[in-house]
């Protein structure tokens, strides 16, 4: 048995012991113990260094809140984790843990020199100690900082777990499995209700667990506990320990991580490390309870001085003595039974402490009859010792002034500040919160989701008054659920009731401008910061707390909130809610990124679509390149070549002969209705009324501000029936597009759009051969100038598939897109590759295709325009119908800005020294005028391989249209090129070529 | 796990002891959007819409599902599926409405087992328990828009468009090994 380990208490089981390392040293613990109890078990207090001055910590809480015990933990490769809580770490055999912010060693650590310097580091010392000389901030004060900044170290290694996400409904959540937790589950769970009990412990319990003396109707609380755990389970109650909820969203989402293996020793093959709850609950009832308060005075950070709850909970749930010869300190009633309980436990209270005149009698009388000194009207204002403390300097107070001082030996210093009712999540909702004098802190209010608060998180105290508070509650909302719940009643013997006075930092006979007196352990935030921010100009406690960083490390100022507000408001002289408390938000707990990942890594990060035809191109070398949450092949290198060589051969190819192309990817969308003509018109700028049917019509879709916003062919398949393309990567919004104008503009219009992306699979041949190589498969029309001109589409068959065959162009040769139901794709594109090794038919990707397309000056809508063009800048006024009465974006058009003359215009440009263009880079009218220059555009497109035989680019250029034929310059790092404005058309401009 | 979706052949693609997922056999598939009085559809399928979202009805190996105010999904026998394209265009003309084939757009996952309807929580944001027995409805899975058909407790199907199958089938098959590692 350790030393510190007394036999016969705490719910550890010490006859299972576990081996676990610290800073590569061995320790012994039990099973249930956490890093913390496990190593105060050993006597080891010092468990990190502070942030700031790299002053030596221990553990000074039992919990979640704890900010000083953050340690690394260690479980083989990939699997490290920093500033891990070691309060609620469990061990396991293996566990490695490390201390953080020391340098070389936990015990001596250079960084502490900063605390001896620590008037340099006072509040705000960023804004003042690193603003002179100017020059030093590079090279001394920004990687002083990056060096200082943060606790741990980040993982360097992919992390190997897994990550997983759930979503749950229920009809009630109570978050927090205390006595009030249990007690509403308790009454809420009937008639069918599913409850869900969540607590972030191991266990279930609550305060319960630290309080093993209460007796609850008649029965020893441990036994009451487990059984009205099981009847909860009986009674249907969904039971997740190691769960916490960590943020409370609208309309009763509440999100909530599961920890599922961190303290197995063995990880189980296909378990996620942590899941990610998404529960919308219909009710939910916050019984989180109150967490304690330190008292700030000097050397309250010194390993050893710990809250007084906790040393209880260290003996009670553990059985661990957190030291053989505490002193207790304290404003609030509940240290006293704490120095009570360790009395009996074996240890040797030095003296009870307490701020107050008087407490009440039955107090004195216990603590008489064990023989615990105790000290009224004193104040705390030293400790010493180095790693460890070992003695409590106290002083008499009287009538507001501070007697002489007196020193108390001691191994542990207990302090009781009192409790704060825990409102993380309750804030979240947005609930408003009231002051309460008499207790000195905050209060729930009113919250706008359908949410209950009770218990100590509402002020209340002792198990009975919650017991019957929780009652009530999950009671109250079985009743808003439509249910009859029954009364339950609770009595509660060896209930500890008590009260305390809320304190600032306190009194003290030394000069409270060089104590160290913590307020924020983890961020080293001191009393005396407080008051200085006050005096420099602070009178918000938002303003104060960002200038002193108290409350925002990762406990969230779970300990350090309130004693801050008391000192600032003390410091402005004004009441502590004119002073405001500062917002809380999520997460309650620091949170993995895993577990906000969920299954969402690796391959699974994000949806990536494929073609039918994509594992064609896979077996085929194609390189791929992602297009929206598409993946394209880009292009089919053969052996040796690189992608210009490939590009330059597939181009040439199928301006030669004949080029294959999966454009399955481009939406597709069903126009269907009597009034989808009138549709068309109001939706595209071009006239649809008198395209006939096996027709089709180039389309562009403006927004309602009168830019471009997609494009594509549309063919019209029937009187009231039309084929819509869309780009690749508008596909979506044009349809929500449409649909929103269908719905809410003109709902009158007999019209239904269905989505048809999908159903086809759409292969392209172009080239001078691919009238000849498509002919002979085709049944149903005959592939000629006449029968089948460039802009026609027809129903029939292909390779003896059904198809919807439309001949349109995209490359400038002569071009058919054939659609045949999606499975039957890769069908179709092998049949067609058979039939074209005649002609050597090329695989061409994306590149090609841009290429090509470029060439004719055909537009790739987000790419030559941007959100900012319009179809005159593109040179495409053509394609707005100018009788039409009206049609998305024809208001836009008319505004002056857009009509404007010297509007930025897509031209073409070849380069004087034949040099391939960057896309993007800016463009100049004059290279010799002074920097800053005016940019009048940019280019938009720009290739170098290709059928004209030298680089040809696109650009948006003020005016351009009408400066063909003029010079504009392209300043780069290393040079400026010079380029001619050219027509957008580089490739045969009388399209000769698209005739069969 | 991200195989292209020719890869997938009907029968079992995951089983483990909480849920067993296989694809379904081809099926026929029709979009239809219609409004005002739905006699002369009833007529013309022999059978009534459904008239609430989520309710199903069925004639003749022919399943009808209502997704929306204007909407029905129809599964059929391929060979059903001009049949009952010949039937509504009969009547375009006095009742207006849109018949799509969308039989190629589709693949349908088949989800049975103990724990189909948890696994669906993996990914569904609506409350699985929602969809009785014999319902169906439009939702999400892990992001992705899906059909869910609810068989019977503990048997589902999930209608996926074809390029995003890959992506609903891997998370599938993680919560399948998930699911049956944790009731171990």
């Amino acid at each position: 048995m350790s030393q510190y380990r007394v036999s016969g208490r705490g719910r550890v089981d010490t006859s299972r012991p576990v081996t676990f390392t610290f800073d590569g040293k061995r320790f012994t613990g039990a099973q249930g113990d956490t890093v913390a109890s496990a190593l105060l078990a050993n006597g080891v207090h010092l468990m990190g260094r502070s942030f700031k001055y790299h002053r030596p910590r221990g553990a000074v809480a039992a919990g979640s809140e704890e900010p000083n015990a953050l340690i690394g933990t260690r479980r083989g490769p990939g699997r490290f984790e920093p500033n891990t809580r070691a309060t609620v770490q469990e061990i396991w055999n293996g566990l490695e843990t490390n201390s953080q912010n020391k340098y070389p060693s936990l015990k001596f650590d250079v960084g502490a020199v900063n605390d001896a310097a620590y008037m340099l580091f006072s509040a705000g010392f960023y804004y003042k100690t690193f603003m002179w000389p100017k020059n030093f901030w590079h090279k001394v004060y920004e990687p002083f900082i990056r060096a200082a900044a943060g606790l741990g170290v980040s993982p360097t290694e992919e992390d190997p777990d897994h990550y997983a996400s759930r979503y749950l409904h229920c009809d009630v959540l109570i978050v927090g499995a205390g006595p009030t937790g249990i007690a509403a589950a308790r009454a809420a769970a009937v008639d069918g209700l599913k409850v869900v009990l969540v607590d972030e412990n191991a266990e279930a319990g609550g305060t319960l667990l630290s309080e093993p003396q209460a007796q609850i109707d008649g029965r020893p609380a441990w036994d009451w506990l487990a059984a009205e755990l099981e009847a909860l389970k009986a009674a249907g109650v969904k039971i997740m320990t190691r769960t916490t909820a960590i943020g409370y969203y609208h309309q009763n989402m509440i999100g909530m991580v599961e920890k599922l293996t961190d303290h197995l020793p063995e990880l189980p093959e296909d378990t996620p490390r942590e899941r990610m709850w998404r529960v919308r609950a219909k009710q939910v009832v916050l019984a989180q309870g109150a967490l304690e308060k330190p008292l700030v005075f000097h050397g309250n950070d010194r390993p050893g001085v710990m809250l007084a709850g906790s040393a209880q909970t260290y003996l009670n749930r553990y059985g661990v003595l957190v030291g053989k010869r505490p002193v207790i300190v304290t404003s609030h009633d509940s240290a006293w039974f704490a120095a009570f309980d360790l009395q009996d436990a074996g240890a040797q209270v030095q003296a009870i402490v307490d701020l107050r005149e008087g407490v009440h009698e039955a107090l004195l009388s216990e603590a008489r009859a064990r023989g615990i000194t105790v000290k009224l009207s004193h104040t705390a204002t030293a400790t010493s010792g180095r790693l460890r403390v070992s003695s409590l300097r106290v002083n008499p107070v009287s009538g507001g002034s501070v007697g002489a001082g007196e020193e108390i030996r001691c191994d542990a210093v207990l302090m009781s500040g009192g409790w704060t009712p825990s409102l993380h999540l309750f804030s979240h909702t947005k609930g408003s919160l009231a002051w309460d004098d008499d207790r000195t802190t905050f209060l729930p209010k009113d919250t706008p989701e359908d949410c209950l608060i009770a218990g100590a998180s509402r002020g209340l105290w002792g198990v009975e008054a919650v017991l019957k508070d929780g009652a009530e509650k999950g009671r109250e909302v079985a009743e808003l659920l439509g249910k009859t719940p029954a009364q339950v009643a609770y009595s509660v013997a060896g209930d500890r009731t008590g009260t305390g006075i809320s304190m600032k930092e306190l009194p003290t006979d030394r000069s409270p401008g060089k104590a160290k007196a913590f307020v924020d352990y983890q961020n080293d935030v001191t009393a005396k910061d407080l008051r200085l921010a006050v005096r420099e100009g602070m009178r918000s406690i938002e303003h104060v707390k960002r200038y002193t960083t108290n409350g925002m490390a990762t406990d969230q100022g779970k300990m350090s909130n309130i004693n801050g507000l008391n000192i600032a408001a003390d410091a402005l002289g004004k009441k502590q809610p004119q002073v405001g408390l500062t917002t809380f938000r999520p997460p309650y707990t620091p949170t993995s990124f895993g577990a906000f990942a969920g299954y969402h890594r690796g391959d699974h990060f994000e949806v990536t679509r494929k073609t039918q035809i994509d594992a064609w191109a896979e077996e085929n070398g194609a390189v791929f390149e992602p297009v929206s949450q598409w993946r394209r092949a880009w292009y089919f290198p053969k052996a040796g070549e690189d992608m210009d060589a490939a590009v330059a051969r597939e181009c040439a190819a199928t301006r030669k002969s004949v080029g294959i192309f999966d454009a399955s990817t481009l939406g597709k969308i069903e126009v269907v209705g009597p009034d989808a003509v009138e549709f068309m018109n109001r939706m595209y700028t071009n006239p649809w009324t008198k395209l006939g049917v096996g027709k089709c019509r180039y389309g562009l879709l403006l927004g309602d501000d009168g830019y471009i916003r997609d494009d594509g062919v549309i063919g019209r398949l029937g009187q009231d029936k039309f084929h819509v393309t869309t780009t690749t990567g508008g596909a979506a919004r044009v349809m929500n597009m449409m649909e929103d104008y269908l719905q809410t503009e003109w709902p009158d219009l007999n019209v239904w759009l269905t989505s048809t992306t999908e159903q086809w699979s759409t292969v392209a041949l172009n080239g001078p051969n691919a009238a000849k190589l498509l002919a002979p498969l085709v049944e149903g029309v005959e592939l000629t100038e006449e029968t089948f001109p460039h802009m026609s589409c027809v129903e029939c068959t292909v390779a003896g598939m059904p198809a919807r065959l439309f001949r349109v162009s995209f490359t400038g040769e002569i071009g058919f897109e054939v659609n045949v139901p999606a499975p039957m794709g890769r069908q179709l594109w092998e049949t067609l590759w058979e039939a074209g090794q005649q002609y050597g038919i090329t695989a061409y990707g994306t590149e090609t295709m841009h290429v090509l397309r470029a060439e004719k000056g055909y537009i790739i809508v987000g790419q030559d325009t941007d959100g900012t063009v319009t179809p005159y800048d593109a040179g495409m006024g053509w394609a707005v119908g100018k009788k039409k009465p009206d049609f998305v974006g024809m208001r836009g058009l008319a505004r002056p800005d857009l009509r404007a003359k010297n509007r930025k215009q897509l031209v073409g440009l070849l380069t004087e020294d034949q040099s391939k263009l960057e896309e993007g880079a800016q463009i100049v009218f004059d290279p010799k005028q002074p920097v800053p220059m005016t940019m009048v555009g940019h280019v938009t497109s720009s290739y170098d391989t290709g059928t004209t035989g030298r680089p040809i680019a696109l650009a948006l250029v003020e005016g351009g249209h009408e400066k063909l034929g003029e010079t504009v310059y392209i300043p780069m790092p290393d040079r400026t090129i010079a380029a001619k404005i050219t027509s957008t058309i580089f490739v045969d401009p009388e399209n000769a070529r698209l005739k069969i | 796990m991200n195989a292209p979706v020719s890869s997938f052949t009907s029968g079992a693609l995951v089983e483990t002891s909480a849920a067993r997922i296989s694809k379904a056999p081809a099926i026929g598939r029709l979009s239809l959007r219609a409004r005002g009085d739905l006699a002369p559809f009833d007529a013309a399928l022999g059978v009534g819409l459904p008239l609430s979202i989520g309710q199903r009805a069925s004639v003749d190996g022919t399943e009808i599902l209502r997704l929306g105010p204007d909407e029905w999904t129809l599964t059929t026998p391929v060979p059903r599926t001009a049949q009952i394209e010949a039937a509504f265009a009969e009547i375009y003309e006095a009742h207006p409405h849109s018949l799509v084939d969308i039989s190629g757009r589709e693949v349908t996952f088949e989800i049975e087992g103990a724990q189909a309807a948890e696994l669906l929580t993996l990914g569904c944001p609506r409350d699985i328990e929602t969809i009785l027995p014999g319902q169906g409805r439009r939702t999400v899975f892990d992001g992705v828009t899906v059909v869910l058909w609810r068989d019977a407790e503990d048997r589902f199907r999930m209608d996926v468009w074809q390029s995003f199958a890959p992506h609903v089938l891997a998370l599938l098959d993680t919560g399948c090994r998930e699911l049956a590692a944790q009731s171990h």
